[in-house]
């Protein structure tokens, strides 16, 4: 009997000690300390002999299976450990990860929503109106006469349909500013709205093309002065381009604004001390002006009691103000082209 | 319109100690944009945008002017020479006829001189030709001093060449033809503006270019000094649909004050005077029909600060005005301001004299105050804009590049009826014609133009345009996908659509197309929302071939539905039993009738979807649970039974194994 429970032990051991793995080990585990194990059933034929040899076999016994126990859970560490170490010096960090798919949205996209952002903060409410259009709210009721160069044929789309009487011929709004008098015929004041959308101007070439993007903004209230279209202006210019530049505006001329002011930005390059990209040290961003009185009057509003600001700039435009995008033919951002729409 | 003064020609009226680069800064600021200051030996050229109200600007004298209203508010020195130009001796040795027709015509100031053609003096050659003006001879270039200095156009006849002595000043007809002084021939569109020498041959398109049978030649010993001011949309008209924008053009038909026109026909006479040995051997002709009225506007203190947002005081507000050339009389409580002749097409009502002291005071003067809050108006967090960003966002991150295609599409491109079109009257060219109606047409393009891509997913979001019976057309935003790679799976697409609109709180039904020949139709459940409809369509996929599937969706339907509402349900106590069961099933029959079946036949079934589809058998995992107590095995298996007998019923299926 002692020698059976040593040889068990020695062969468990040896076993033990070969074992590679852990499935391995499991098994040995089970083919010695299982229900029907060798040393198992060894314990049990204790119970066989003769009573005053059980305490001395007993210990012995006990002493083994402690033994082989221990040996395996050493083992069991060994080989969980060594798996750990193998795994690690598998990994090539320097392959290629598993990447969840992602895709890209447009530049335009992008700037109009950072665009949005900035003018949701100071209370703008982004809102839309019809891309095809009347004359009277592209052109008339904002104060062009009949013979303004923007309405000639060669400068707006005009739509094959018939003229309405009231409101005259159908065309693709050639700036987002047809909708000031759209959103004035509501009759809610204070109006503090932002419209982003789609433009059409019968040009094509380096920076024009036929489908364009403005935002535009309108402020009404009883005491819009040109003081808070400057104070919006330099809250948009430093959060879009950011605080080191500067605005500045001048004197321009919109049939739809009274007065009008061309809004200039110091360019980035230079710092505003002029170079090749700018005009001597500014670019210029685009119109803005306080609503002309005609325009209130054809939106019904009180022009006695009621001033406002307005400015509408080029999506396109600032975007490639901003500094790192300096693209030299605008057309590439309407070609579509996934090499370069993958690149944002 | 921008226009080149020198700095030389500029300080001959304009005495000031400001540097060249000081007067760019402050007008600038104050007036015009100077674009571009360059340094050219020991002038400078100032190349300056002018607005195209400013017309009074387009020329040495106006500048000068403005400059020195700008200059002195600024705090430097500056003085504006009037220049005095002396009426010459009248003769009688030539004669001309001139008749005008003062719907055409403002003012005609002409004299018939004798001169020798030469070389001009240098100063005149160079400073034409550093403000971008080629110089000729003598007759010519002093025409174009006299324009470039007075800023009113000017031309030049060789008086000999028209034998007649005579000049009617009439509209052409349609078809007549012309060759300009450059050679180039026309032929008129009507209606323009001519003049005729009185038998039928047109010698001059007046305000726009000389032609080739009246221009002085090297030869030329009498000349006609002739100015004329002209109806300024006729100009423009003709300018535009002949192609000719000649500076003469550009300037006319902006308007040019009718009062500078004797100046300008004074000054060349000097000049013609001093640099071609001229000698004046006729009368002086002035035929001014259409005198300017005078301008009065009354203005208030009050609407000046109430636009400006700061006070400017009334002594500031009329040294201003008064400055720029405006009469300034008090009135009560207002200013009476009298606008002068140069500027009556510019200056018409209170906030355009607002705008003249606001510049010259300086923007740059006034502060920076952002409108106060209580503007703000609530609304609504979940707009159309948010649902945009939140597809667009949505569709990126499973690996979709947006695109931005053009509005209008070609023919071929326009799905639909080529009659319900939207249609661009004058297009730009024949690919941009019609208004779209659908938006995968011009996504499979751009496919096509990135051919050499093998995986392409892209999308976009967009108006599309359908046309409506006396009104404009309605704008219906637009959900369009196409994705192309081996073996593209229609189950991928369709997954895409459902996971879509599963984050927009919107269940989806797909049934058999309407349109495509592969693919489905695209509903909306509304079951779950009572509405009376059951569902509504949205759009379609379409299975083009192996590899590219398209998808085409009305977002303005989407919207209506879209919702962040989300409602909790308490989580189980009690585990559920999961198992799957394969059925051998006839390929016509569709899964989601099989689904809704097994649903059927009891509520304890809270989930079944398929697992797994291979040749004709499915595997369905269906999901028991109990809120109240753990299911027993029994209570499983009488459900499984009812399972199997109804869809064996209904369907003919077998269970497999």
């Amino acid at each position: 009997m002692e020698e059976e429970l040593i040889g068990i032990k020695n062969s468990a051991i040896s076993l033990i000690l070969e074992s590679s793995d852990l499935k391995n080990l499991e098994e040995i585990k089970l083919q010695f300390l299982g229900r029907s194990g060798k040393l198992t059933l060894a314990i049990k034929n204790i119970s066989k002999l003769p009573i005053e040899k059980r305490p001395e076999i007993g210990v012995l016994a006990n002493e083994v299976k402690n033994t082989i126990e221990q040996t395996i859970q050493d083992k069991e560490k060994e080989l969980k450990e060594g798996k750990l170490k193998t795994k690690k010096e598998k990994i090539d960090v320097t392959n290629p990860g598993i990447k969840p798919p992602l895709g890209h949205l447009h530049l335009i996209t992008q700037a109009i929503e950072e665009i949005t952002e900035i003018f949701e903060k100071i209370g703008f409410t982004r809102l839309r109106y019809p891309e095809v259009e009347w004359d009277w709210y592209a052109f008339t009721s904002l104060n062009f006469p009949p013979n303004h160069p923007a309405r000639d044929d060669w400068e707006t789309f005009f739509v094959d349909a018939p003229e309405s009487k009231k409101y005259g011929k159908m065309l693709l709004t050639p700036h987002t500013s047809s909708g000031q008098v759209r959103e004035m015929q509501k009759r809610i004041i204070p109006i503090k709205m932002l419209n982003i959308a789609k433009c059409y101007r019968r040009q094509s070439d380096i920076s024009h093309t036929p489908v364009f993007h403005q935002f535009e903004g309108l402020v009404i209230s009883d005491d819009i002065s040109i003081v808070n279209l400057k104070g919006t202006l330099d809250y948009f210019v430093k959060s879009y381009f950011g605080e080191k530049r500067v605005s500045r505006i001048r004197p321009y001329h919109f049939q739809f604004t009274e007065p009008s002011f061309e809004v200039d930005v110091s360019c980035g390059v230079c710092d505003g001390r002029g170079c090749k990209l700018c005009k001597e040290g500014w670019l210029e961003l685009g119109g803005a002006g306080m609503v002309h009185p005609n325009v209130l009057k054809a939106g019904g509003i009180d022009s006695k009691k009621y001033t406002g600001f307005a400015f509408g700039w080029g999506v396109e435009r600032v975007l490639m103000m901003k500094e790192g995008i300096e693209i030299d033919d605008l057309r590439i951002l309407y070609s579509n082209k996934l090499e370069f729409l993958n690149q944002f | 319109m921008n226009i080149k003064i020198i700095d030389s020609h500029l300080r001959e009226y304009l005495k000031t100690p400001a540097t060249a680069n000081e007067i760019k800064d402050i007008l600038s600021l104050t007036s015009v944009s100077v674009e571009k200051l360059e340094k050219v030996e020991k002038d400078y050229i100032y190349d300056i945008e002018v607005t195209t109200n400013r017309v009074d600007l387009m020329s040495v004298l106006g500048i000068a002017k403005e400059a020195q209203t700008s200059l002195t508010q600024f705090g430097k020195a500056a003085r504006f020479i009037k220049p005095i130009f002396k009426k010459p001796k009248e003769e009688q040795i030539e004669k001309i006829s001139i008749k005008n027709d003062p719907k055409l015509v403002n003012r005609v100031c002409a004299v018939v001189l004798s001169v020798n053609v030469k070389d001009s003096p240098l100063f005149i050659k160079e400073r034409l030709e550093r403000s971008g003006i080629r110089s000729l001879n003598n007759l010519i270039d002093i025409t174009n001093y006299v324009m470039r200095e007075i800023g009113h156009p000017a031309h030049v006849f060789d008086f000999q060449r028209i034998t007649t002595k005579t000049i009617v000043i009439r509209e052409s007809s349609k078809g007549e033809k012309i060759k300009t002084l450059d050679g180039k021939e026309y032929v008129l569109p009507g209606g323009d503006i001519v003049a005729d020498d009185g038998e039928g041959n047109i010698i001059d398109l007046l305000g726009i270019m000389g032609l080739e049978n009246s221009v002085v030649t090297k030869n030329s010993k009498r000349i006609l000094f002739f100015i004329d001011n002209n109806n300024p949309h006729k100009i423009r008209k003709t300018s535009m649909e002949l192609g000719i924008r000649s500076e003469a053009a550009v300037l006319n038909e902006k308007g040019v004050d009718p009062e500078k026109a004797y100046d300008a026909l004074l000054k060349g006479i000097e000049l013609y005077e001093k640099y071609a040995d001229g000698k004046v051997i006729s009368p002086i002709y002035d035929i001014y029909p259409n005198k300017i009225a005078e301008k009065k506007i009354d203005v208030s203190e009050e609407k000046i600060s109430k636009v400006l947002g700061i006070k400017i005081p009334e002594a500031e507000i009329k040294n201003i005005l008064t400055k720029l050339g405006f009469g300034v009389l008090k009135k009560g409580n207002e200013l009476e301001v009298i606008v002068p002749t140069s500027r009556v097409e510019d200056v018409e009502i209170e906030e355009d004299i607002i705008e003249e002291v606001a510049r010259i005071y300086g923007y740059h003067k006034l502060p920076s105050i952002l409108p106060k809050v209580e503007l703000v108006k609530s609304s609504p967090f979940t707009n159309q804009f948010f649902w945009e960003e939140r597809v667009k966002n949505s569709l990126k991150y499973w690996g979709f590049t947006e695109t931005y295609t053009y509005s209008m599409v070609s023919a071929d491109l326009f799905e639909g009826d080529i009659k319900d079109a939207v249609k661009i009257g004058n297009p730009l060219n024949e690919d941009l014609v019609f208004m779209r109606r659908t938006i995968v047409p011009s996504l499979l393009k751009v496919l096509h133009e990135n051919k050499g891509n093998e995986e392409v997913k892209i999308f976009e979001l967009a108006n599309t345009y359908h046309k409506r019976l006396n009104n404009l057309p309605e704008e219906t935003m637009t959900l369009a996908g196409v994705f192309k790679k081996s073996d593209a799976s229609f189950y991928e697409a369709k997954g895409i659509i459902e996971q879509l609109l599963n984050d927009l709180g919107i269940k989806s039904i797909f049934k058999k197309p309407q349109k495509a020949s592969v693919g489905s139709s695209v509903y909306i459940d509304k079951q779950s929302l009572r509405s009376s409809e059951l569902k509504s369509y949205i759009g379609e996929i379409e299975v083009l071939d192996n590899n590219i599937i398209d998808f085409e969706l009305n977002f303005e339907e989407i919207l209506k539905h879209a919702a962040l509402k989300k409602t909790y349900k308490p989580i189980a106590k009690h585990p559920p039993i999961v198992e799957d069961l394969s059925f051998i099933v006839d390929i016509n029959v569709q899964t989601q009738d099989i689904i809704e079946e097994i649903r059927k036949q009891s509520t304890l079934i809270t989930d079944v979807y398929l697992l797994d589809e291979f040749e004709n058998s499915r595997t369905f995992h269906v999901i028991y649970q109990d809120p109240d107590k753990n299911l027993t095995n029994e209570e499983v298996s009488k459900i499984r039974k009812k399972i199997i007998k109804s869809l064996k019923e209904k369907f003919n299926t077998e269970l497999k194994n």
